[in-house]
């Protein structure tokens, strides 16, 4: 999944890199995560359903002691589907923000533990290339700062070749010296 | 920053014999592991049965002895684990989690299950049930002997009263057994919401996916009541409790009630899969798309919601109001309704289709009649009014063995024939597939059908003996089993011929173009590591909503 926009809701919101005053607004900013294909309305709704179909056999015989006896069984296993939904959550938060500006090009990672991995070159010197010899295919990756990065790489092969093409624009639109 | 990597490469050494099946999180692993363990227990289990049909071959007591005297004991300890080790350990083991732990994954183009060392776990607690269940099966029990004989559903008093330590491990082994199912149901329902391939939406999804998906629904909301009352049971047995005992203010009749919750929906847990499996077969070799894909997807949605509702018509003997059997009455009739519309949209799938009938296609018809036969015989017992009379009749026995040891069993053969060359990548000879299919067919048949004569007749089930005139439909009834059991002893030289020498298969969808979910799309069996890489669109939506 990738987005264009000029506000970071992901890698970016916490980092000082991208509180750039200085370069003013990045020229073009995307941010790329992972596929998920339940949205958060549809996760609440999964739990509030599954919260109310446990309900209804435990709710009328609340007050007796098979009632409560029961209730931790419901209240755990609704518990139990929210934490494993959660963590599924997190590990999908993942995500890569490319940043762009006139003299600098900048990739910022969060992994899903929450740590923060960062590249940055000058995009007069990036090469960008999509190669076929890497472990996924069309493999995108980024030189520039004597080194090379991959970029999307949980994308799928056609998703990446959209981003190749979404950088490669926005790299030709950066002004030459 | 993730480097680049230099060139392709492969991170994954392949694992040791140990590594790779004790230590498993990979789905597909973890699936042939349930498929393999559920068909040991099957046969433990099905041995029992023979057993059990040897003893009614002829009236009067001829094995089950015990010192020249008849053994009621063993009887019921057989009845009881027979029960219990396919209601727990066969059947839903061998549908949810074997084939939909192998083939839900692949058919959304996941990766792998979300939470795979949870799936790791689910099966070494369902291996650990199973194992509880053996082990209660040969621990001191009632009467002073080995086993509990108090039927499957563990009704109290019978299940609080029953001696010995054989009844606390049998309740461990279904409190183990469900609590894996439950980390699976949330593994599975976790991995179907959330890890569905691009563009897949809800109403795009293959139908065996929203059929393991429905099932672990159904046993996240049932599951944990079965969990609270067999926990009941256990602190009635052992903490001085009453819960379940009316000297304390308990109430036994609440028991049954709760059971019932689950043990309903337990039955659609079971044929719900096979619904789904059924759902491609018919498709792929009437060489058609599956007919309103749909009503489908609601009809077993429909069917799942159902299943909650109707539980007490289990028990219109237990002095229930004639409003209440008035409303479960109704109640389960309407589940007729989504049954029929699956059952036609069957049929016309296979109407002006152009149908081969290989293999897990006749598993997929016998599976069409004896669902439907099992299905008929349940709107008749579901009167509350005829099922005064036929109420622990064999009546009930051949109306629960036509949906669930015929249409369920009928659905894994017709899985294993469809998959078995995907999965091992060998094909089974054809002919002896046919063979099984007739053998079990007839077998089957012969065993079953007449005990609904035998119900009519008046002949209660449960007994280890009965008079001279039930004989002739019991002996045929035992000679059916046995043709059965030739059948399942067939299969297993069949699959282990398979196995070892099969015809190796190349072809990725070798069932043709029809066969085109995901799985199809990959070798034979498929690799180590599946849709690390997401598939695109036009990989599975070759024909809209099919």
């Amino acid at each position: 999944m990738s987005d264009q926009q000029n506000h970071n809701e992901r890698a970016g919101e916490d980092s000082p890199a991208l509180s750039n005053s200085e370069r003013g607004a990045p020229i073009i900013s995307l941010t790329i995560w992972p596929h998920r294909s339940l949205s958060r309305k549809g996760f609440r709704n999964v739990i509030l359903l599954t919260a109310v179909g446990l309900a209804i056999p435990i709710v009328p015989l609340l007050g007796s002691p098979v009632g409560w006896a029961l209730l931790p069984f419901g209240l755990g296993t609704v518990g139990l589907l929210t934490f494993f939904f959660l963590w599924n959550y997190r590990d999908a938060r993942l995500a890569e923000v490319l940043n762009l500006w006139p003299d600098r090009i900048e990739v910022i990672r969060t992994e899903p533990n929450g740590k923060i991995l960062r590249w940055e070159a000058n995009p007069y010197w990036v090469k960008v290339t999509l190669r076929t010899d890497g472990p996924v295919e069309n493999y995108l990756t980024l030189k520039g700062n004597d080194r090379e990065i991959e970029l999307g790489a949980y994308l799928s092969p056609d998703e990446r070749v959209e981003l190749r093409n979404a950088i490669e624009d926005a790299l030709r639109k950066v002004p030459r010296p | 920053m993730a480097d680049a990597a230099a060139h392709a490469h492969d991170d994954h050494a392949k694992p040791g014999f140990f590594t790779r099946w004790f230590m498993s999180t990979n789905h597909k692993d973890i699936g042939i592991l349930y498929l393999f363990t559920a068909g040991i227990v099957g046969f433990i289990s099905v041995c029992m049965t023979v057993f059990m049909r040897l003893e009614l071959m002829e009236p009067g007591v001829q094995y089950m002895l015990l010192d020249g005297q008849p053994n009621g004991h063993l009887w019921n300890v057989m009845i009881t684990y027979h029960g219990v080790l396919m209601m727990f350990f066969v059947v839903i083991p061998a549908l949810f989690g074997g084939f939909g732990n192998y083939f839900m994954p692949l058919m959304i183009g996941a990766p792998d299950m979300s939470f795979p060392r949870m799936n790791n776990l689910s099966y070494w607690m369902y291996f650990t049930g199973c194992a509880l269940g053996i082990v209660s099966l040969l621990s001191p029990g009632g009467n002073g002997q080995l086993g509990s004989g108090v039927g499957w559903v563990l009704y109290a008093p019978l299940s609080t009263t029953e001696a010995g330590m054989s009844m606390d491990f049998a309740i461990f082994a279904v409190h183990v057994s469900g609590a894996s199912s439950i980390l699976g149901a949330i593994n599975i329902i976790t991995t179907f919401l959330n890890m569905r391939a691009p563009g897949m939406t809800l109403h795009k999804t293959p139908l065996f996916a929203w059929s393991i998906f429905v099932t672990a629904f159904l046993i996240l909301l049932s599951l944990p009541v079965l969990a609270g009352a067999i926990t009941m049971l256990l602190t009635d047995r052992n903490f001085g409790t009453t819960f379940f005992d009316p000297a304390g203010g308990g109430d036994p009749v609440l028991y049954q009630h709760l059971l019932w919750f689950f043990g309903h929906p337990e039955v659609y847990m079971i044929i719900v899969p096979g619904f789904g499996i059924i759902s491609h077969v018919i498709s792929t070799f009437s060489k058609k798309p599956i007919f309103g894909y749909l009503p489908m997807v609601y009809a077993m949605v429909a069917i799942g919601v159902l299943g909650f509702v109707v539980w007490a018509h289990h028990m219109y003997t237990t002095g229930m109001s004639v409003t209440q059997q008035s409303y479960f009455m109704l109640a389960t009739m309407v589940i007729a309704v989504p049954t029929g519309v699956k059952i036609f949209s069957w049929i016309a799938t296979m109407w002006g289709g152009s149908i081969e009938f290989k293999t897990p296609m006749l598993w997929a018809f016998g599976f069409l009649f004896l669902f439907t036969v099992g299905g008929v015989t349940g709107i008749v017992l579901s009167q509350a009014g005829v099922d005064r009379a036929y109420h622990d009749t064999y009546y009930v026995v051949a109306h629960f063995h036509y949906v669930m040891s015929l249409g369920a069993v009928f659905c894994i053969f017709a899985g294993i024939y469809y998959w078995i060359g995907k999965m091992s990548g060998r094909q089974y000879p054809e002919w002896a597939g046919k063979l099984h299919f007739w053998m079990m067919f007839i077998g089957a048949n012969v065993t079953f059908f007449p005990q609904h004569f035998l119900g009519r007749q008046g002949m209660p089930r449960r007994y280890i003996d009965y008079p001279e005139q039930f004989a002739f439909w019991n002996y045929i009834s035992s000679i059916g089993a046995f043709i059965s059991f030739a059948s399942f002893l067939f299969f297993i030289g069949v699959i282990f011929y398979t196995l070892r020498w099969g015809q190796k298969v190349t072809e990725k969808a070798y069932w043709g173009e029809h066969a085109d979910t995901l799985e199809w799309t990959l070798s034979n069996p498929p690799p180590e590591h599946t849709f690390e890489t997401l598939p695109t669109q036009d990989m599975w939506d070759k024909h809209s909503h099919h």
